[in-house]
């Protein structure tokens, strides 16, 4: 059976290529041009992925409300962002147990639809692991990374990552003491627009993330004017 | 030329802007110096006008009493001849009877001042005499004082009478003859009368003249002499004269000196007793009244009646308060005052004694002509007084004149009192404006100023608005206090602005984006679409170009988020030496074929950092660095510390800066690139100052000292609590190669 992707986005023509894209993927879709059309149709049938759009018409944070509102009704239910707000997704990203990513407009349909496949991979293997424990892991030290089921833990514990973190530290470990460029870890991110800044943003959330467990982590080095370096 | 010309121009006039509103203020409070200009034009008015009033009121008191004697012209009948050719010998009407005794207590006035002097000038020689004569019921009087100091009394053994001391009096009788009386007198007796014959040395009758009696008393410097005869014996024409004979040797009884009033040579050989006409007198003395004087003079100009006197003017105070020093001071300021105010010269002591006389003469003369007249003149005492002087007439014949003189020591000194108030409340007004000017000035200044500065310090000097709303002046009333809201107005209305205009590259990615956005998936469902189309190169070119934009939009926004973006990092202390050797070591492997060359400062250098921004800023320089380095010159980095801050330098070989561009270089949109400058917006250098400027930094491009190149220098604060050394600062840019 063809898994559902809902879409709430409020431009008609971006609406149509996101679903004619989509379909051609092989998945149903459903399209939503407001947040009140999206929750009607949600009472109805809830999707298997959602992808949002922030601003809807006047409403500014219209994606994010949606958003919270889906955490009542299906907490694990995966979520793709259609915006560079990275701040503000993170804010809403730390109450949710589900998979989640985002992409900046302009977007690569390629690229949206491999995160939605990613995403719901992911999904799926979150939820066979519930009994077996990762066998897709791989371990860099303290660190463990399930790219399966796109979880991280370091010292044991899990830290909760959105897709692009999650790949952009998997590139950066994948050779520990090596350094790593930026537009290596730009192609990471799967975004057609990345700039130093954005991975710099990045890899500061990341660090954070991980230093909120361990406040002694310093594993994560800059090397300025190039790039990241994982030190053992 | 001409423009540096202009330029020159506009320096000058700007700096040239007009006087400031102190300097106004007092202009326009000088205006002030015309009341006092006024005032005194006035009060010099009203000092004419008083003049002219006293003068007409004498004018119509001398013809008041000229009224009185018009047509009695007998009044002024009994002086028969004209006194010009004779020394007259005043006559004062006696008010009661005189004993004759040799005492002049009786007379009723005092002796002293009015007797007159005879003999030597100084009075005091031996022989000197003082007379006073008298007349009363027809009966002429006469007191004599002399100075005698060795009196000798007659011997009645002597027949000849010229041998003792004795008064003669010589006349012209009745009858036209001659008259010689001489007295003399033994001690404690009356003196005794005797028509003398021609050398006064016997008596002509024998028998004495019993119609004239005298006394003599001896003083302690001479002798004191009181004698009386009736006026019949003088006959009509009044021709008298007196002497004393002197005798000083009691043995040889010759005549030491005879002392006489009678006249100089060129005159006749007699006094003329002038006697005043009791009847015109009688009538005038009831008109007197203070500090007037009234004279009726006859035709001839002869006083015939006076009364009242012109009191002294009096008393020169000696001065010392600080009034009468103000008034001194203004005293001799006021002849300049004077001339500035009216354009006529100040002199009122300008009339002289002799010019006066002059006047007096003049007056009265101008009075007997028939015409009534009026002048000021002045008296030996300093006092000025106005002489008004009205003819009496009789048959339509000028039969004498009314002189009125009364002195106009009230006016003056009303003048003088009103001109003191005058200036001083000018003064003291003046100076209460001046003054409260002066404050309202400073005040006024002071809040322009104030506004001024709280104004400028509004926006920064990149144009930058850091206030949207002043609060100096906000609550004043007045126009200062609307300038103060209208620029406040505009301030916030410039934020509105600034704000949109600072929003505008959010709202504009965002709303860019979905066009870009629409583009993109569009281009992707293309190519899936239609198979053939992913190997066309306008399908790559396409989404070259939707890439582009993305990115010059992306450019914009962070550029715009720049300032809030920075807020938000978080700063740490770290070793700017091994970050900057990190960074130029990795330069060399993510720009191949560049050259770098670092020199750090061998000690780690500690600083307050956000580390990305540091590192985005350096890319910044080093892409602009590299952009215009000459290929094969090495790009040098350099740190250098001072007491507390450091210096990183970026220099590089290549163009010099256009001229003037160190200024504009690091703002926003400003590229001096020239014509090929597609991908660049001005905004890298921009990202730089904003980033040093939130350190707390400052950066600044200059050329080469060998115009070599271009160096970019950015000063940053060293942390605090590193204690850091104190390096003596190596040459800037010291260049190897």
């Amino acid at each position: 059976m063809a898994r559902t992707i809902a879409i709430v986005e409020d431009d008609p023509d971006q609406r149509a290529n996101y679903s004619d894209a989509i379909t051609s993927k092989g998945y149903r879709v459903q399209a939503y041009a407001s947040r009140e059309d999206a929750l009607d149709g949600f009472d109805r049938e809830l999707p298997d992925l959602v992808i949002l759009d922030i601003i809807l018409g006047e409403e500014v944070d219209a994606g994010f409300q949606l958003c919270r509102d889906l955490l009542s009704r299906a907490p694990q239910l995966p979520v793709i962002f259609l915006t560079e707000r990275i701040n503000e997704i993170d804010k809403i990203s730390g109450l949710r147990l589900g998979a989640w990513d985002y992409l900046p407009k302009p977007i690569s349909l390629d690229y949206l639809a491999e995160r939605i496949s990613s995403l719901l991979r992911i999904n799926q293997a979150r939820q066979e692991q519930q009994e077996e424990h990762g066998a897709s892991a791989r371990r860099v030290g303290e660190l463990v990374l399930d790219t399966d089921a796109l979880l991280a833990s370091w010292k044991g514990k899990r830290i909760d990552l959105s897709g692009t973190e999650f790949r952009m530290l998997a590139k950066l470990v994948r050779q520990p003491g090596h350094a790593v460029s930026y537009e290596n870890l730009m192609h990471a991110t799967m975004q057609s627009l990345v700039t130093n800044n954005t991975i710099n943003t990045h890899m500061r959330n990341i660090r954070k993330k991980i230093e909120r467990i361990d406040p002694a982590f310093a594993h994560i080095k800059s090397e300025y004017g190039f790039g990241y370096r994982w030190v053992e | 030329m001409a423009h540096a010309g202009r330029g020159a121009f506009v320096r000058i006039f700007n700096r040239i802007r007009g006087p400031r509103i102190g300097i106004k203020l007092a202009l326009l409070g000088s205006l002030l110096l015309v009341v006092p200009f006024f005032s005194y034009r006035q009060v010099v008015e009203m000092e004419r006008l008083l003049l002219e009033g006293q003068r007409n009121t004498q004018l119509l008191k001398a013809k008041g009493i000229a009224t009185l004697f018009n047509g009695r012209d007998s009044l002024f009948n009994d002086l028969p001849v004209s006194t010009s050719d004779y020394e007259p010998l005043f006559v004062q009407p006696l008010s009661g009877a005189v004993r004759i005794d040799g005492q002049g207590d009786d007379w009723g006035m005092n002796l002293d001042d009015s007797m007159m002097g005879f003999g030597s000038p100084t009075g005091d020689r031996d022989g000197d005499l003082r007379l006073l004569l008298g007349e009363r019921n027809g009966q002429l009087y006469g007191f004599l004082r002399v100075r005698d100091a060795e009196h000798v009394w007659r011997d009645e053994n002597i027949l000849r009478l010229d041998k003792s001391d004795q008064i003669r009096i010589s006349f012209i009788r009745t009858d036209g003859e001659d008259g010689r009386i001489a007295l003399v007198g033994s001690p404690a007796a009356p003196l005794t009368a005797y028509a003398m014959d021609d050398g006064w040395r016997f008596a002509a009758d024998g028998p004495p003249e019993l119609r004239i009696q005298g006394a003599m008393v001896a003083t302690g410097s001479g002798v004191d002499v009181e004698f009386r005869m009736p006026l019949d014996m003088l006959g009509s024409r009044r021709h008298f004269g007196v002497a004393y004979v002197d005798v000083d040797d009691p043995v040889e009884r010759n005549i030491r000196q005879v002392t006489h009033t009678l006249p100089t040579a060129d005159k006749a050989g007699f006094d003329l007793v002038v006697l005043q006409s009791p009847e015109v007198r009688r009538i005038v003395d009831g008109l007197g009244y203070a500090g007037a004087r009234i004279l009726v003079l006859d035709e001839r100009g002869r006083v015939r009646a006076e009364t009242g006197a012109i009191p002294d003017a009096g008393n020169t105070t000696t001065h010392q308060g600080v009034m009468d020093r103000a008034r001194d001071l203004f005293e001799t300021i006021r002849p300049l005052l004077h001339r500035i105010t009216t354009g006529e010269r100040y002199d009122p002591e300008a009339i002289s004694v002799a010019e006066s006389q002059e006047t007096a003469s003049e007056v009265i003369a101008a009075a007997l002509r028939g015409e009534p007249i009026a002048r000021r003149r002045k008296l030996g005492n300093n006092q000025i007084v106005i002489m008004a002087a009205h003819p009496i007439y009789s048959k339509d014949a000028v039969v004498g004149s009314v002189v009125v003189e009364e002195n106009i020591d009230a006016i003056v000194s009303f003048q003088r009192s009103s001109l003191e108030r005058v200036v001083l409340v000018s003064v003291a007004s003046l100076l209460i404006v001046v003054l409260s000017l002066i404050a309202y000035a400073a005040r006024l200044a002071w809040r322009i100023r104030h506004l001024r500065r709280e104004a400028s310090r509004a926006i920064d000097q990149y144009g930058r608005l850091r206030t949207p709303s002043l609060r100096a002046e906000m609550l004043a009333g007045d126009e200062i206090g609307d300038l103060a809201r209208s620029v406040s107005g505009m301030l916030s209305k410039l934020h509105q602005h600034n704000t949109f205009l600072e929003n505008m590259p959010r709202t504009l990615r965002h709303e860019i984006n979905n066009p870009l956005n629409i583009l993109s998936t569009s281009l992707d469902n293309l190519a899936t679409e239609v198979p053939g189309v992913l190997d066309s190169k306008y399908l790559d070119s396409a989404r070259r170009g939707v890439l582009r934009i993305g990115s010059i939009v992306q450019n914009l926004a962070d550029a715009a988020n720049l300032d809030d973006a920075l807020l938000a990092e978080e700063m740490e202390i770290i070793d700017i030496d091994e970050l900057l050797q990190n960074y130029v070591a990795n330069c060399s492997l993510s720009h191949p074929g560049c050259q770098f060359v670092y020199r750090g400062a061998d000690r780690p250098v500690y600083a307050k950092l956000a580390d990305y921004r540091i590192e985005q800023m350096l890319d910044k320089i080093i892409d602009n660095a590299i952009d215009f380095h000459r290929s094969n010159s090495p790009i040098k980095v350099q740190l250098d510390v001072s007491r507390d801050s450091l210096q990183i330098t970026v220099a590089n070989r290549g163009p010099t800066l256009p001229p003037r561009a160190e200024r504009t270089l690091f703002d926003s949109m400003v590229s001096h690139r020239g014509q090929d400058n597609r991908l660049h917006f001005g905004l890298g250098l921009y990202v730089v100052r904003v980033i040093v400027e939130h350190h707390g930094g400052h950066v600044r491009a200059m050329n080469l000292v060998d115009g070599s190149g271009v160096a970019i220098m950015v000063q940053l604060p060293l942390a605090q609590a590193a204690g850091n050394g104190v390096d003596a600062p190596r040459p800037v840019l010291a260049r190897s190669a």
